[in-house]
């Protein structure tokens, strides 16, 4: 981590000099920095009081670097606010830049609590050693254990499926199996799937690969890729549209995404959905490919008290069966209520995989997919 | 004898001007010679996988966006542009100004919006499918291609150069045309022989920001599933978590860019484009007729048409059908947050683009011209490379002006700088430099030395000098460079993502938050209120350059 900081030197050398000039030279660009800084949201000042031990029950902040951007979340930090008085303070952005500004703020980073939308990448945010467990027996009640860091670094917020589609009028349930199938020459040529590029289907392609082993995984990824039926492209959305479309006869997408076009506002992204089945692939075997949006408590937090308090607010069935409704994912308590269209998919069985290999062999992933030619 | 002459003329020269243009030059130049350093980074096991997998498929899906984009925005720039200036036809005076307006739009969401559009559910198959029972076999209309990706970057970028080619031709180019006019050249020959060499320098000022944008977009590649050098950047950061071999790869791809800017400069050298006459007269349009009157009409609607009306239109559709659920009561602060970070950023842009290519016109060498290229380099990297330099450095500047801090009362550790929309802005002016250097370049370019120079000899300073004599003829450049920036500025996105302070939101990112959730028709509100802000201040300055 600190190696990085050697070419820095010479930078902060040069900068020393520019700043001496600047200090003797017109207050010019001195003066547009400030001026820019006091629209600022409160920062540091402000911050102090609620690290004081006394707990105060209202009051303070939480500051949070997330990967989510959905409307649910802001209105959840609304409700949390007034019901704790505790302000929740927010950056979105990409996961990995998050990560990368984190790593570069070091112990001064302001972040209490980072958010995201994939075990892997929590994971990664652990092993760069910036997260802390968290200690909270609300949590621990709320979460499965299965669906939290072993070391409670991390604990997932909700779940989202990445299930086989296929063309109602076409394809029969019964044709489907498990994700091994979809590489057998049965389907050359019929299937969509959005780029490899997308970070669903490197945690995909990392699970199986701790699943069925390397090898196995890169010779299903071979014969998947050579299944496609069209260059991948778009989003996951687009491959439920190449489906009813007649591109493909199955697609690979996100559950949550199905919830989405079923609830569009848009007549016809509301009759895909209606064309499409949604089957869980893997049930006699390995299970469903799961991925996780979780959350992971700063080892520098200065709002720690405040950070717990958000999770464990996060994680109770009111916010759970909130964020579900308006979002298709699965909640992570199981005392939250399932929208309707959840429900009448059924229970399923998931892979039973440590959320912590989808970091660790994302990179495998990668190259994998370069290595076969799944664009 | 030289030897003697400059210390007394370097002594001259540094005055408060030079001061400013140094500390100006050191805020832009930290961040990108820190996204340089990558060069000199050991490479690791995965910079190898990338040159071996990754490399050269990318560099070719970048050369032909570059080369096909660049090729049909110039094309379609520069015809343009003479049409509009050299001749009178239907609607001329409509054109002249509505097809500046494509800037405004984000060349994302645009790409979102063709390719909803297009798509399956879009207006056009479903029309067909439903009122027609016509189902189009897939793949007719096939957008998401690289095609696809150059059909849009092109419409969304030839404004650039149809702008610049335009202010130039209106301003410059009118005693040269009728000359050649009077002399019998024929039209075709008129433009290749004249309108062609006598813009150069405003084309290639156009040319170049298409290239750059080009090449720094991820947006638009990322999403049609076009590879490119861009693409390959995030791919070595987001999936292999590589940061440093990302920044290799980011700052090899601003070598080549610089190395661009140096061959055009190279190529521009031994002609000198400044005009005497600098208040010369309008070039009277010649008219057209018949056929020819409505084929200059029928290509500017055209055109005008697939790069804003349609695209515009059905963003209005969507943002009609989602409006209730998207509208919040935040949309002002967004939009004040916008206009503030655009407003700043753009200011300073200009302040530091006047000071450095005034430095560059009085100090004519190698060494500034490679400094102020180098200046202009951010605009040719994916914006969230920018942002990591700027973080960098911003971080620094905490750490070491903590001792500071400390005395003012903050607790031990505090980021100040880093937390201040201070380094948004910053990032801003790196990113965007050089719209602003490059409009104030071209304006110092059509200036004669000599009308400073006489300034100075009769006594006025330096700053008399450039209030009195070359503010008044940067006028036209200034407007230019402002209105090119500030739409930048409003249009982006990856430097906002990753350099804002908490609870920092702009249209911009709003949009984002929907268009990358697949949820295009929930950003259409966001992005027509994006859109209005660009076309405002586009339509501020065309009113301002009239007058």
């Amino acid at each position: 981590m600190f190696t990085k900081r050697s070419p820095l030197t010479l930078v902060v050398s040069l900068m020393t000099a520019a700043t001496l000039l600047a200090g003797c030279g017109a207050g010019n660009a001195g003066q547009n920095n400030t001026g820019a800084a006091t629209p600022a949201p409160s920062t540091a000042p402000s911050t102090a009081p609620s690290t004081s031990p006394e707990p105060a029950k209202s009051g303070g902040e939480v500051n949070i670097y997330t990967a989510r951007h959905y409307d649910v979340d802001k209105e959840l930090h609304a409700a949390f606010t007034e019901q704790t008085g505790i302000k929740v303070n927010v950056v979105e952005g990409k996961a990995p830049e998050l990560i990368e500004r984190m790593k570069r703020e070091g112990a001064s980073t302001p972040a209490d609590l980072f958010i995201t939308v994939d075990g892997g990448i929590l994971n990664s945010a652990k092993t760069e050693q910036l997260l802390q467990p968290i200690a909270s027996e609300v949590i621990d009640k709320q979460v499965p254990a299965d669906l939290r860091d072993k070391d409670n670094n991390w604990i997932g917020l909700s779940s989202r499926a990445r299930v086989i589609i296929y063309a109602k009028d076409r394809v029969k349930p019964e044709q489907l199996s498990t994700y091994e199938d979809l590489a057998t020459d049965k389907w050359k040529g019929k299937i969509a799937v959005r780029s490899s590029e997308n970070l669903y289907n490197q945690s995909m392609l990392a699970s199986f690969i701790d699943v069925m082993g390397e090898k196995e995984a890169e010779a299903w990824a071979k014969g998947f890729a050579a299944n496609l039926a069209r260059k991948p492209e778009g989003g996951d959305r687009d491959q439920a549209k190449a489906v009813v479309a007649g591109v493909a006869d199955v697609a690979i997408m996100n559950t949550y995404y199905v919830g989405q076009l079923a609830a569009s506002e848009d007549a016809e992204e509301k009759k895909v959905a209606e064309q499409i089945g949604v089957f869980f692939p893997n049930q006699q075997t390995t299970g469903t490919h799961l991925n996780l949006s979780g959350a992971g408590l700063l080892k520098t937090s200065k709002n720690k008290e405040n950070a717990i308090k958000l999770l464990e607010f996060l994680t109770a069935a009111e916010a759970q069966t909130k964020i579900s409704a308006a979002n298709f994912e699965f909640p992570v308590n199981s005392e939250a209520k399932l929208p309707e269209l959840l429900t009448s998919w059924g229970t399923f069985k998931h892979q039973n995989i440590d959320f912590a290999k989808y970091g660790e062999l994302n990179p495998k992933a990668v190259e994998i997919a370069n290595k076969v030619g799944w664009e | 004898m030289k030897k003697s002459l400059l210390p007394r003329s370097a002594r001259r020269q540094i005055n408060g001007w030079t001061m400013a243009s140094v500390i100006g030059a050191a805020v832009v130049l930290l961040p990108i010679l820190y996204v340089l350093t990558g060069l000199f980074r050991p490479a690791n096991e995965n910079w190898d996988k990338v040159k071996q997998f990754l490399l050269t498929d990318y560099i070719l899906g970048s050369a032909k966006l570059v080369i096909f984009t660049g090729f049909f925005a110039t094309f379609i720039g520069v015809v343009l542009a003479w049409l509009v200036v050299g001749y009178s036809f239907p609607l001329r005076r409509f054109y002249k100004w509505a097809l500046v307006l494509p800037l405004a739009m984000p060349p994302y969401i645009a790409a979102y919006t063709y390719s909803s559009m297009t798509g399956y559910t879009g207006v056009i198959q479903a029309t067909l499918r439903n009122r027609f029972d016509l189902v189009l076999p897939p793949g007719t209309i096939d957008v998401m291609s690289d095609r696809g990706a150059i059909f849009v970057l092109t419409l969304c970028l030839f404004p650039y150069i149809f702008m610049l080619t335009r202010v130039f031709l209106e301003r410059q180019s009118a005693s040269f045309i009728e000359n050649a006019r009077l002399l019998g050249h024929k039209p075709l020959s008129v433009f290749f022989r004249v309108v062609l060499p006598l813009a150069r320098p405003a084309i290639m000022a156009g040319v170049m920001l298409v290239l750059f944008e080009v090449l720094s977009d991820f947006g638009v590649a990322n999403y049609f599933g076009v590879q490119t050098v861009s693409t390959a950047i995030f791919q070595t950061w987001f999936g292999m978590y590589d940061v440093q071999s990302a920044m290799k790869l980011a700052a090899w791809l601003m070598v080549a860019v610089l190395g661009l800017f140096m061959l055009e400069r190279l190529l521009r050298r031994s002609r000198r484009y400044a005009s005497p006459t600098s208040r010369s007269n309008p070039l009277k349009p010649q008219p057209l007729k018949g056929i020819a009157a409505w084929g200059a009409t029928l290509f500017c609607t055209l055109v005008f048409l697939l790069a804003f009306f349609f695209p515009i239109a059905q963003l209005v559709v969507w943002a009609i059908e989602t409006g209730g659920t998207v509208w919040r009561s935040d949309f002002l602060d967004l939009t004040v947050n916008t206009l503030k970070g655009a407003g700043l950023g753009t200011a300073i842009v200009l302040l530091i683009a006047i000071l450095s290519s005034r430095a560059a016109r009085m100090f004519d060498s190698p060494f500034m011209q490679a400094l102020t290229r180098l200046l202009s380099a951010g605009y040719a990297v994916p914006g969230a490379i920018v942002a990591i330099g700027v973080l960098a450095v911003f971080i620094a500047l905490d750490e070491w002006l903590a001792p500071f801090y400390g005395m003012l009362g903050k607790e031990e550790g505090a980021l100040v700088l880093s937390l201040s929309l201070a380094m948004l802005i910053t990032g801003y002016v790196i990113r965007f430099m050089a719209t602003g250097y490059g409009a104030l370049e071209a304006g110092y370019e059509k200036m004669p030395k000599a009308y400073s120079e006489a300034s100075r000899t009769l006594g006025r300073s330096s700053l008399a000098t450039f209030f009195r004599v070359e503010l008044p003829l940067l006028r036209g450049s200034l407007l230019s460079g402002f209105v090119l920036t500030f739409v930048e500025v409003v249009k982006e996105l990856p430097l906002t993502m990753l350099l804002r302070p908490f609870n920092y939101d702009t249209l911009s990112t709003r949009a984002y938050q929907y268009a990358t959730d697949e949820r295009v028709f929930d950003a259409a509100l966001p992005s027509l209120f994006l859109v209005l802000i660009g076309l405002i201040s586009v339509l501020f300055i065309l009113k301002a350059e009239r007058s």
